[in-house]
């Protein structure tokens, strides 16, 4: 059974306008003046139990909306959409067993109560057996180490502690499907690790289907072998990572080591910095630090081996290596240049 | 549907046992809320009853019926409170987006939304509503009041009915939230207008406000209507002494449209996004 499956999902909503001024506020009040807003268009999407997305967009690019339609918050103005085979507007509640959210910003615990009151709290909400919340909580305890914070109050809690203390709550029901919104947003290097670890595992221990919306590109790069690319509502890209490197990656950098008596042999530019004589078209000198320097290619221009052949006839390299464009470099692109946009804009309409 | 019913008064029961648990563990602070709630109400009560300090009766009613009636409003505008608490603190649910996490649960909104709030000292009202119906008692001494179960019954009844039209006005406000995320004064004129204002008979109100908490938010068959049945008093509009025990149906029927208000509000929240 496909977890989730939306077709041609659409959200317009009606936002009235206001009229500057105090006459213009009277006026709003009788006689709005409605502007629509698609914050969603035609998005379909099919997920496969057991399966890891990120999903990832500008603010504002309806990612939100995707979710709340998802999570059955909010009507669909067009499309249809099944989630672990319900409807999530109509079946709300019985759909609800079976998915966990977390929001990174807000916390489902209760604020003034030790965690484990709302650990414990929520089994009867979600009405799960004991036997089965017990060996849950057991678990997530030993998997997130939260005895040493579970007898706590929530609002005492350090950012990194609660976010975990949400995932159990997330958990304890045995979700097939987690929604995750930036789930590691504002978290420490080590916090946002441990937290990626554990993704990982209950995705492969328990085949959880996992959604993330995040706007941090290690989260992507490390939890997400497919992506999701939303942009002004609309769906601009559905597959994997290396693929959107290869078609939008613009250029590749080789980072050359060259041997230093060299480097100091070479003729410098006014600025101090040496200056490689030459180089062949499309290939530029992005900067150098010493004997380290990184030339920059782009993808097309030249084989990335003839390149080091190059190189190698003229200077001795004592070391070379390939970077990839940051995937971070790579998404920024495609919003601030549209590249999707245009694609999509590009192909004509299926009848 | 009746095993969904009986599984969610379970889960009622335990959110509200849940807070009772919190709130007992500071003694002091619960024993010191409840006496000041008391005491509060009950000077809100004697205010009522300062009006025959100069004056004999009010409109035909002797300083023990007023009491009596106050009483009333008292207990079940007491109960109201304590059960509806969670409804009437809805707008701070909206205003800090959290009505979202509560779609989230495979729970009934409004049973979620209801079980918030659930605050002890709200027994405060409540006992002074007892006390007050034991003074009414007193002044009613020499009233020759006959007391039958019938109208023991009648009593109990519209206790019950006006704190579950209280609690529906509560639902309403609520409801309006949806719209204007801040509750409206409206409700408040309802609630502790509508408390006030039924402390006094009926009778010395205008036309429309009576037909107001006769026939539109009835809150005049929880509280005035019995009473005038047990003081043997004449039901305003020349309606039927029976009809005081229809007390039950009529708040049944306003909760259910108040009911009906919130679904409406939840569907325009999901179709709205806030």
């Amino acid at each position: 059974m496909t977890m989730i499956e939306a077709i041609n999902l659409s959200k317009t909503f009606r936002v009235a306008k206001r009229r500057p001024g105090l006459l213009g506020g009277l006026r709003s009040i009788v006689d709005p003046e409605v502007r629509l807003v698609e914050a969603v268009r035609d998005l379909s999407l099919t997920v496969e139990p057991g399966e890891m997305i990120g999903l990832v967009g500008p603010n504002g690019a309806g990612k939100s909306t995707t979710i709340k339609m998802l999570t059955g918050i909010l009507m669909p103005s067009a499309g249809k959409v099944r989630v672990a085979g319900f409807n999530p507007l109509h079946q709300r509640r019985e759909m609800a067993s079976h998915i966990g959210v977390v929001f990174g910003q807000r916390t489902q615990l209760w604020w003034d109560l030790p965690l484990i009151d709302s650990l414990r709290l929520l089994r009867h909400l979600y009405r799960v057996p004991e036997a089965r919340h017990t060996a849950n909580l057991k678990r997530l305890r030993e998997l997130l180490e939260l005895d040493e914070f579970i007898d706590t109050p929530v609002r005492q809690l350090s950012l990194g502690q609660r976010m975990r203390g949400d995932l159990t709550a997330a958990l304890l029901h045995d979700p097939e499907l987690l929604y995750l919104d930036e789930p590691t947003i504002g978290l420490d290097v080590v916090a946002k690790a441990r937290i990626r670890e554990f993704l990982l595992r209950i995705n492969a221990e328990r085949g959880t289907t996992i959604l993330i919306t995040t706007h941090d590109m290690d989260d992507v790069e490390t939890l997400c072998p497919r992506l999701l690319i939303i942009d002004h509502g609309r769906k601009l890209y559905d597959g994997g990572l290396t693929e959107i490197r290869e078609r939008f990656g613009g250029e590749r950098v080789l980072l050359a080591v060259l041997d230093p008596a060299e480097v100091h042999a070479l003729p410098h530019d006014a600025s101090g910095q040496p200056h490689l004589a030459d180089l062949p078209a499309g290939v530029h000198l992005a900067k150098s630090d010493g004997p380290r320097f990184w030339l920059s290619f782009g993808r097309n221009t030249m084989p990335a081996h003839e390149l080091v052949a190059w190189l190698g006839a003229r200077y001795q390299l004592k070391d070379v290596t390939f970077l990839e464009p940051e995937i971070e470099d790579v998404i920024r692109r495609i919003y601030e240049e549209n590249l999707l946009l245009h694609e999509l804009e590009s192909i004509p309409q299926q009848a | 549907m009746f095993q969904a019913l009986a599984r969610d008064i379970c889960l009622y029961i335990r959110l509200i046992a849940m807070q009772v648990k919190a709130q007992l563990q500071y003694k002091v602070d619960l024993a010191l809320d409840v006496l000041t709630s008391f005491l509060v109400t009950a000077l809100e009560f004697a205010t009522l009853l300062i009006y025959f300090v100069p004056f004999p009766t009010l409109l035909g009613w002797k300083v023990g019926e007023v009491a009596l009636l106050g009483a009333v409003v008292s207990i079940g505008f007491g109960l109201a409170e304590l059960f509806g608490g969670g409804i009437d603190n809805f707008e701070v649910i909206i205003r800090q987006g959290d009505f979202d996490r509560i779609l989230l649960r495979p729970v009934t909104a409004l049973m979620q939304v209801s079980t918030t709030q659930f605050r002890l000292r709200r027994f405060g009202r409540i006992t002074q509503g007892l006390s007050a119906f034991g003074l009414a008692l007193f002044f009613l001494r020499d009233a020759h009041l006959v007391w039958t179960p019938l109208k023991i019954l009648v009593l109990c009844l519209g206790i019950l009915s006006s704190a579950l039209i209280f609690v529906s006005v509560l639902l309403l406000g609520a409801t309006v939230c949806f719209w204007t995320v801040e509750t409206t004064e409206l409700t408040n004129i309802l609630t502790y207008g509508g408390r006030e204002m039924l402390s006094y008979p009926l009778t010395i109100y205008h036309q429309f406000m009576q037909r107001l908490f006769v026939f539109i938010v009835p809150l005049a068959f929880g509280t005035y209507i019995p009473v005038c049945y047990v003081l043997e008093r004449a039901l305003p509009f020349a309606l039927p002494n029976w009809l005081a025990f229809s007390s039950p149906l009529i708040a049944l029927l306003f909760a259910l449209i108040a009911l009906a208000f919130w679904r409406f509000g939840v569907h325009r929240y999901q179709s709205t996004g806030s």
